[in-house]
């Protein structure tokens, strides 16, 4: 459990999951996220089954088995914890830092969490993703358009794997 | 007098069939985590108290990761998947009770996580990964059915070793 402050929803910026990209040279995924009232973008490198699990949820692919996100979410389900929201609090030395905001009966939780499992959850739960306007200032992503071109020029047909 | 003495023996045949799969429940450990380079995948292999029975049940490579940070007791800087899993659990006191092993089914193990939460116990769908890795985290047993156990021949396995070199083990299974 962290001690983040509360915000304001002044404070946050919404962000979408636009998709997932593959790096297959690092085994890492790239979860594009937009500004829901802007088109610039925010990445977050993440591992390959963190990724992958993202782009099943945005896929709305049901796995015949419950994978491990999918376990945390039958777990809010039967105890009636539902996840309210998920924030990107923080960066540092590259590494986003994220808080997952869980409500059940009245009484709030917050817990620390990778961005990775935290945006893994919200999409399979309907919670909304914000981060604050400092992480958004220092977020990467700017030149995505250069990074895309390279990315797709070698990894063209592997996506939907 | 045919019709009831089939239908008596079907019964029987339910009762006992019932039975094993309720009652029978073997506690297991995680006796160690193996690369298999043939399937390039990891294999977790369980062992009863007694090393009488062996399941290996294959897993990928961060499943195999979860469980292995779990074994070693190694803190990661941030959170990984199972610790997150964990802390959501915490957050509102839902304790992990055991875990079951409880189906193998084409080469796939079915598992359960059993959970108290409030005064209610539940039961919930697992996949044997994800149900190893949160009960070595919530320090809960693990347990697998007869029923897993009869269904797993120890043969393929036994004959599997024996195509193993010694550096093909981790260091959890010395």
């Amino acid at each position: 459990m962290t001690t983040t402050p509360h915000y304001s929803l002044d404070d946050l910026i919404a962000l979408t999951v636009n998709r997932v990209v593959e790096d297959s040279n690092t085994d890492t995924r790239i979860v594009v996220l937009t500004r829901a009232d802007e088109t610039e973008t925010f990445m977050i490198w993440v591992g390959a089954p963190e990724g992958d699990s993202i782009r099943r949820a945005l896929d709305s692919t049901l796995p015949s088995r419950p994978m491990s996100h999918d376990l945390i979410k039958n777990f809010g389900e039967h105890f009636g914890i539902k996840t309210q929201r998920v924030i990107l609090t923080d960066v540092k030395s590259s590494t986003y830092y994220a808080t997952v905001y869980l409500e059940n009966k009245g009484v709030e939780r917050m817990i620390d969490a990778r961005p990775s499992d935290a945006i893994a959850l919200a999409l399979r739960t309907n919670a909304p993703i914000y981060t604050t306007h400092d992480v958004w200032k220092r977020r990467s992503g700017q030149h995505l358009d250069a990074w895309l071109t390279k990315l797709d020029t070698k990894n063209i047909g592997t996506q939907e794997v | 007098m045919l019709d009831s003495s089939i239908l008596l023996r079907s019964l029987l045949h339910q009762l006992t069939e019932s039975a094993v799969n309720f009652v029978m429940i073997t506690q297991m450990h995680v006796k160690g985590l193996m690369f298999d380079p043939y399937n390039n995948a990891y294999i977790v292999v369980l062992r009863d108290e007694d090393q009488a029975e062996m399941l290996p049940i294959w897993v990928g490579k961060s499943e195999a990761s979860a469980i292995s940070l779990a074994l070693e007791n190694v803190a990661p800087p941030r959170p990984m998947t199972h610790d997150f899993m964990k802390s959501f659990l915490d957050a509102y006191n839902a304790k992990v009770i055991s875990t079951v092993i409880t189906d193998l089914n084409e080469h796939t193990y079915f598992a359960k996580v059993h959970l108290m939460y409030e005064d209610s116990e539940y039961a919930i769908d697992s996949r044997p990964s994800d149900a190893i890795a949160l009960a070595i985290r919530s320090d809960a047993p693990i347990f697998a059915s007869d029923s897993v156990i009869r269904k797993q021949s120890s043969e393929e396995l036994e004959q599997w070793l024996e195509n193993l070199k010694p550096e093909d083990f981790g260091k959890l299974d010395s």
